[in-house]
């Protein structure tokens, strides 16, 4: 391999340094850090199943994307990464879920910890009815990481690219900004608290297209220091931003009487979107599914 | 253009549901105008006959024999001690009650469903049902006496299902995206309803308190049963004996001298006055912490 | 905005533009190995054309991805179409070197003639400058300097017609007469880089433009 990447150099000139970058931008499986290590995973609502034996791996500073027609269980799915499930009461969930190793529905873990690691935006963004200051600090003041609060918001607000925008009016209402606005702030209030990884369920669904452009370039940029894990019912986004792409779909059994999520294919996203590897997949991504 | 349009009537015949809504328009207005008319020939009655008395003599005397200088001083303050208190005990319960019932209650199990089936019906009792309650076990029972601080606490008992009532559903109303947003962040039940779903639902239960609070100081029955006096030349203090301005304006009604009766209409006048004023203050506060969602 | 397909297709292009530096260093090898009659030099140039083949792959697997993940239109769309036509011209002027280095390894130990040489030398500068032209144009979406490669080409199209009556004029033995024939595959081949460079810059019109036109009827 050596050999012929000095062969190339000698004959072409290129650069040493660009051919590192190309080659670290898309690491063989063996070389890839795993965050997430799922396996078996199921989640029922009372006797309704929602996902069925799910197993397989986030890798860290990748851009994860799971797409799949609605019903298939991908939103159920990520919530079970921040244990968001927890507060519905009859959601039951079996498997396991390993984050750096550690079982996240361990016996004796503390969801509070567990979702001060793993932050989560939402589909409609969801600003609290404070200030933007206070929007951002909300996280940082219930966790007590209340020293250099300033610097924190400043640092998130950046971070979320939305600081030149609001820098001269932090004690406004979160309200007051549009819709994407609010969706960068709602990212950078998730970021204030320095997570691990980061959970956006449909983020861009309820944005207009420029708004949608910001949040993709702004998760491009993210990815140099969280893991991002999304959910998106656009598989062109999908196809944009992400490194892995997950498709899940709906199998139904018992003659038509439980429907329930299964993972059908997970690859790079190049993969998925030229030469998927099940028939299902090809359906689904070339628009033919149903 | 083609040679032949399709035949498109566009000319709106009076046909029967034309009518019936007319008929139901009409029948809205007239609703509306009964409504005003009645409570506006009162008030307008009310205050042509009082408006003469409403005087500094009125407000800051003590109530006497002599019609000329008759006031409400120790009615009025009472009523305002009487609200006082009133908010001080009904808040923190009420808001107590509906955030555990709302927010903490699993409402599968039998007494948390009792106890919401106890406050609906609590609701709809009679007031004068409270006044025997509080004869029985406060005046009485626990030997507090015919004092102002019983009545508050039988008028809180008479307003806390409103109160409850009013702020569940203003912590009902706090959208459940703030809740996961919160959740998501890492915070803990408790702060999420102290740091976010409280403050968002004080706007809704200032309003309600204060609604429930106005209407309750107009209530006459409950605090005669209890004792409220007919006749106070002092302040009222609260751990001593009182009256309130309804009661006030119940007793001089009652006299034989007709000038009493005009002086009542003035009292009427004042009383109306201080309920405009908190539910104006409530409609600001209401105004003044709007959220739009 | 859109950084992603914005960083691929500078990739790309960028890419294709170390395609063509590849494709320059295999005509100066080809018409060097002519010219000196360098069997060895030949062979080299001959191996290299597995890392233009290599470097077109790239480019295609690259093209193909973008595609399917970006849905590029209007303007990136056409300069994708044409990135991905100017590869293929590319890599064809490649393989015309490879034809040229292996007619010279054929014709080893044959005395050349001279006029014919020096015509080779004035076409193989040509070219040359016709693929620096086709490129620089393509990167600065300069169309009118893309039309001038036109005029280049007449030059090689003349020259060509002028090696057909030396080969003619040079008559001679059996040998000699190979020879001759087997350099009318040169000139043809250096006629045709020429050609592809013209469609380079017809690409570069297509990119600006949005209208894909022929610079010269080939009928003519």
């Amino acid at each position: 391999m050596a050999n012929a990447e000095t062969e190339l150099v000698r004959m072409r000139g290129v650069d040493q340094a660009d051919l590192a970058e190309r080659a670290r931008r898309m690491p063989p499986p063996e070389s890839r850090d795993v965050v997430f290590d799922v396996s078996g995973l199921g989640v029922r609502y009372g006797s309704a199943r929602a996902l069925k034996d799910v197993s397989i791996s986030v890798y860290k500073n990748f851009v994860t994307a799971f797409i799949g027609p609605s019903g298939c269980g991908k939103s159920t799915f990520i919530r079970c990464f921040n244990r968001m499930n927890d507060l519905i009461p009859t959601a039951v969930v079996d498997g396991t879920v390993n984050y750096h190793g550690q079982d996240l529905y361990g016996p004796r873990v503390d969801p509070v910890e567990v979702r001060k690691r793993i932050g989560m935006v939402f589909q409609k963004p969801n600003p609290f009815p404070k200030s933007i200051y206070d929007n951002v600090a909300f996280g940082p003041r219930v966790l007590g990481m209340t020293d250099d609060l300033e610097e924190r918001v400043e640092r998130a607000l950046i971070q979320a690219a939305l600081w030149d925008e609001v820098k001269d009016r932090l004690k406004a209402s979160a309200l007051s900004l549009s819709g994407g606005q609010q969706q960068r702030l709602c990212i950078a209030r998730c970021l204030a608290v320095e997570p691990d990884v980061l959970l956006m369920d449909e983020p861009a669904s309820a944005l207009d297209p420029i708004a949608t452009t910001r949040i993709e370039d702004l998760m491009h940029d993210l990815k140099r220091d969280y893991t991002i894990v999304i959910v998106t019912h656009n598989m062109q986004q999908a196809a944009r931003i992400a490194d892995m792409t997950a498709f899940f779909s709906i199998e139904i059994s018992d003659e038509g009487k439980q429907r329930s999520g299964i993972l059908v294919e997970y690859d790079t996203t190049p993969k998925i979107f030229t030469q998927p590897s099940d028939k299902r997949t090809e359906d689904y991504v070339t628009g033919r599914f149903g | 253009m083609s040679a032949t349009s399709p035949n498109v009537e566009l000319q709106g015949g009076r046909t029967r549901s034309v009518w019936r809504g007319r008929i139901f328009y009409a029948s809205l207005l007239l609703s509306l105008a009964v409504g005003f008319i009645t409570l506006g020939t009162l008030v307008v009655q009310v205050v042509t006959k009082g408006i003469a008395f409403v005087d500094p003599v009125l407000l800051t005397n003590p109530p006497s024999a002599d019609p000329a200088v008759a006031g409400t001083r120790p009615a009025i303050l009472a009523t305002l001690y009487l609200g006082v208190l009133l908010i001080a005990f009904t808040v923190p319960i009420g808001v107590g009650t509906a955030i555990y019932l709302e927010e903490y209650a699993n409402r599968s199990r039998w007494y948390n469903r009792l106890l919401e089936l106890n406050i609906q019906n609590l609701a709809a009792v009679p007031s004068i049902v409270y006044g025997i309650l509080g004869l029985a076990f406060l005046v009485r029972g626990i030997g507090l006496g015919r004092v102002l601080l019983a009545g508050a606490l039988i008028l809180t008992l008479l307003v806390l299902p409103t109160v409850i009532i009013a702020a569940r559903e203003a912590i009902r109303a706090v959208p459940g995206s703030i809740r996961d947003g919160a959740y998501a962040l890492g915070a803990t039940k408790w702060q999420v309803t102290w740091r976010q779903v409280l403050p968002a639902a004080i706007p809704g239960i200032a309003t309600g308190s204060i609604l429930a609070v106005s209407r309750a100081i107009g209530e006459t029955a409950p605090l005669i049963l209890i004792g409220a006096l007919t006749y106070i030349s002092f302040n009222p203090t609260i751990g001593g004996p009182f009256t309130a301005l309804p009661v006030q304006i119940y007793n001089w009604t009652k006299l034989p001298n007709p000038e009493f009766k005009e002086l009542a209409a003035a009292a009427i006048i004042v009383l109306l006055a201080m309920v405009l004023l908190l539910n104006a203050g409530a409609i600001w506060l209401r105004n003044h912490y709007q959220q739009k969602w | 905005m859109r950084i992603t397909l914005q960083q691929e297709l500078d990739e790309l292009e960028s890419a294709l533009h170390e395609e063509g530096e590849l494709v320059l260093r295999a005509v100066r090898g080809c018409l060097g190995a002519l010219d000196r009659q360098d069997e060895e030099l030949a062979d080299e140039v001959i191996a290299f054309d597995d890392e233009v083949d290599e470097a077109y792959l790239r480019i295609e697997e690259g093209i193909q991805s973008l595609l399917a993940r970006q849905t590029p239109v209007a303007i990136d769309l056409r300069t994708v179409l044409a990135t991905l036509h100017v590869n293929l011209h590319l890599e064809r002027m490649a393989d015309y070197c490879v034809t040229v280095a292996k007619l010279t390894k054929l014709v080893a130990g044959v005395p050349p003639d001279a006029t014919l040489m020096e015509a080779f030398e004035e076409m193989g500068v040509r070219a040359e400058e016709m693929i620096r032209v086709a490129l620089e144009s393509f990167a600065e979406r300069d169309v009118q300097r893309a039309e001038s490669l036109v005029e280049l080409d007449e030059l090689i199209d003349r020259a060509n017609r002028r090696a057909v009556q030396q080969v003619i004029a040079i008559g001679g033995d059996d040998e000699r007469r190979e020879w001759g024939l087997r350099m009318l595959i040169v000139s043809r081949c250096l006629e045709r880089i020429g050609d592809h460079a013209v469609d380079i810059g017809e690409q570069t019109a297509f990119l600006v433009t949005g209208e894909f036109r022929e610079f010269t009827d080939a009928s003519h």
